[in-house]
């Protein structure tokens, strides 16, 4: 498969193979390694992970955890020790315990092998752009 | 205290995770670590979580004196804050394998260790002052430091922490500058803490670090980022200024600018008293510990009604 | 504008007026100082900065309502700190030393309901600024009431031995928190303005509200006369204790800035 119609030049010697698969039969997170991939978080019952709304549009975002006896204390503890200093208009907290994990192994399962630049307008440099500088979250406000 | 693991790691997984490190990365919660890495960071930073919540006790007795409705209740902010560092620093600590009702009862039995400077005495409101712009500016240094190290929950965390203690540090100046500006009375109070709380805090940093291949391990690991002389030297580099632009005296006669050089030179301190106050033989340390565990025990009945209500 | 509470063209419903809002102001310094004195002690560390917090907030409220009654915030201080103890005007159970956790709290629910209502009569009153203060303070007395009704059903109702100290502590502030309603000339001068209504009628409406959240939690409420003085300057010794220690530092030199 091409990379499509696109006015721009990839940089020299940068080119991803396209399509297909990743070279090497041993490589890491290769199937049939036999590692995992996913866990439970391994934390205490106790630890709630508490999520914040900044303000109305935003997504919550973990901002750290508690330690509290149930749901109703871990969120009336968690406005005073994750809020003062932070706007807020939402709050979750969920067991931490409760939270299904993708391995650290298993991280350059999300960074894309090949070109993906045809979700980027079709241009390579954005998608470099973006996968490399941390800029243009498509969550952040900031970054719209 | 625990015994450093007599543990084998995986060479290959040592090898791998020591590439990594190298390489600039970034270890997270719930990853392989060598067992002397997992041992070395999580006794580091529980001995961080342990002063936090130490370092509460001398500032917390001026509280109630504050002599302004807004001292009040900026004091009362600051010291909450210190609590609340200790709450994450203990989180941070538990990832690596120790939960928090366990190091928290070290603590108040006297097993436990914590920074040098929260034992001792804060008798005065001028050490109000001293406390919230040196010994606050002196954790800043290795807080600010330890951001690049390895183990990234702990990096997260004191991202937070620099961020709340730089309102300390400007808050410390105000009182700072009220009672250098005062009366003959308040300058004099405010020279002799400086002069009480000087010794502690060329402790804090700790003494000059031996070559040893220990101290290079933990540099490599970036367990360590610093050294303590160039911490020590920042400080210095910092704070030293802010005491002759307010015409008090800087308690070391000993120390000076070296010619042409952004070094100081300072009479060495004694050891000795540190590797004491190390061992929870500073002048508050018994009354610190007793009180905290007083308190500990008397809320045992509190911590078991909470768990049982949550049980129901 | 002046420290004067307007709308109040008669005198002395003017000064009635301004008791009835020193007794707020001391009520909430004096309750936010035996708060703040749990920083670093509270049963955990999520809980000692929370209510933390609710002593910053209950001090700062009292800084809204000394400066008020001043000239200025210098002089909101010197209201707060340079006063002798027979001035101040808070009820006796908010100057009770901390006789641990379940106290505090038992006291903390009796106080926020007293408050809230006090706040609402307050932003009813057609008094501004004052209404309009008492309007904004509202907002932050919500999660005072939420931390301190958690606690209390966590304690009252988690095991029979704290259960029995609750209510041990229940009975102990009962009378005290009677104390709140104690009425003076102040209190007829004011109802008879038509600004606030009767301390007997205050009472029942705080009755009623704190029913509602011990009788769930299993507890029986006291009958006890109240024990009274506050409102007029008698005060304890643990309120001299408190107010020498309060005011120590502002004492070494009222005259310097701090």
């Amino acid at each position: 498969m091409g990379r499509g119609v696109s006015a721009e030049e990839p940089p020299k010697g940068a080119e991803p193979p396209s399509g297909g698969a990743v070279p090497g039969g041993d490589a890491p997170g290769a199937p049939g390694r036999g590692e995992s991939w996913e866990r439970r978080l391994d934390t205490p019952p106790d630890v709630w992970a508490v999520f914040l709304q900044a303000r109305k549009r935003d997504p919550h975002i973990h901002v750290g955890d508690v330690h509290a006896p149930d749901a109703e204390m871990a969120l009336i503890v968690a406005k005073e020790n994750y809020t003062r200093r932070d706007p807020c208009v939402n709050l979750w907290v969920v067991r931490a315990g409760e939270i299904h994990s993708t391995t650290e192994d298993a991280a350059e399962m999300f960074a894309p092998a090949t070109d993906k630049s045809y979700r980027f307008g079709g241009s390579y440099r954005k998608q470099q752009q973006i996968y490399h500088s941390g800029w243009r979250l498509s969550h952040r406000d900031e970054d719209q | 205290m625990e015994a450093r693991p007599q543990v084998q790691d995986d060479p290959e997984l040592l090898a791998r995770f020591t590439e990594r490190i190298a390489a600039g990365d970034q270890i997270e919660a719930g990853e392989w670590l060598p067992g002397e890495y997992r041992f070395e960071a999580q006794r580091l930073i529980q001995m961080h979580a342990n002063s936090e919540i130490m370092g509460a006790l001398p500032e917390r007795e001026w509280i109630p004196r504050a002599p302004t409705l807004a001292r009040k209740m900026a004091l009362t902010a600051k010291v909450q804050d210190e609590v609340g560092h200790g709450m994450l620093l203990y989180r941070v600590a538990e990832t690596l394998g120790r939960s928090r009702e366990e190091m928290i009862a070290e603590l108040v039995e006297g097993k436990a260790r914590f920074h040098n400077v929260f034992h001792y005495p804060a008798e005065t409101w001028a050490d109000v002052a001293i406390i919230q712009v040196f010994v606050d500016g002196a954790a800043m240094q290795t807080q600010g430091a330890l951001r690049s190290c390895s183990y990234a929950p702990y990096a997260r965390v004191l991202k937070r922490i620099c961020y709340e203690e730089d309102f300390h540090i400007q808050l410390g100046l105000d009182v700072w500058r009220t009672l250098a500006e005062g009366t003959p009375r308040q300058r004099a109070m405010l020279q002799d803490a400086l002069r009480r709380w000087w010794t502690p805090l060329i402790h804090f940093f700790g003494m000059p670090d031996r070559i040893s291949p220990h101290t290079e391990k933990m540099l490599a690991w970036r367990i360590k980022v610093k050294s303590n002389e160039e911490l020590r030297q920042q400080f210095l580099r910092r704070f030293v200024p802010i005491i002759l632009e307010y015409g008090l005296e800087v308690p070391d006669p000993g120390l000076r600018r070296v010619d042409g050089e952004d070094r100081y030179v300072y009479t060495e301190p004694d050891w000795e008293e540190l590797k004491r106050v190390g061992r929870n033989g500073g002048p508050k340390s018994a009354e610190r510990l007793a009180l905290r565990q007083r308190f500990y025990r008397q809320h045992a009945w509190v911590r078991e009604a909470v768990h049982l209500w949550a049980a129901a | 504008m002046s420290g004067t509470p307007p709308a109040a063209t008669d005198p002395r419903v003017g000064a009635a007026f301004r008791e009835w809002l020193l007794r707020t102001a001391d009520d909430e310094l004096i309750i936010g100082h035996r708060h703040s004195e749990w920083t670093g002690f509270g049963p955990d560390i999520e809980s000692d900065v929370a209510l933390s917090s609710i002593a910053q907030e209950e001090i700062g409220h009292a800084r809204a309502f000394y400066t008020q009654l001043a000239a200025g915030v210098d002089d909101a201080d010197r209201l707060a700190f340079a006063r002798a103890p027979a001035e101040y005007r808070h009820a006796t159970l908010v100057e009770r030393e901390n006789d641990g956790w379940e106290w505090s709290i038992v006291r903390l629910v009796l106080y926020e309901r007293y408050e809230a209502e006090r706040l609402r009569l307050l932003s009813a009153s057609a008094q501004e600024p004052v209404a309009g203060l008492a309007r904004t303070l509202l907002r932050e007395e919500r999660y005072h009431a939420l931390f301190a009704d958690a606690w209390l059903t966590r304690l009252a109702r988690g095991r029979e031995e704290g259960h029995r100290r609750v209510q041990a502590a229940l009975e102990a502030a009962w009378p005290e928190a009677l104390g709140f309603f104690e009425a003076t000339d102040a209190d007829a001068t004011l109802a008879a303005a038509g600004i606030v209504d009767s301390p007997a009628a205050q009472r029942r409406r705080w009755e009623a509200a704190v029913r509602q959240v011990l009788e769930p939690c299993g507890l029986v409420i006291p009958s006890a006369s109240p024990k009274e003085g506050g409102r007029r300057g008698q005060h304890t010794p643990e309120f001299d204790r408190l107010h020498d220690q309060m005011t120590e530092v502002y004492r070494s030199d009222p005259e310097a800035r701090w």
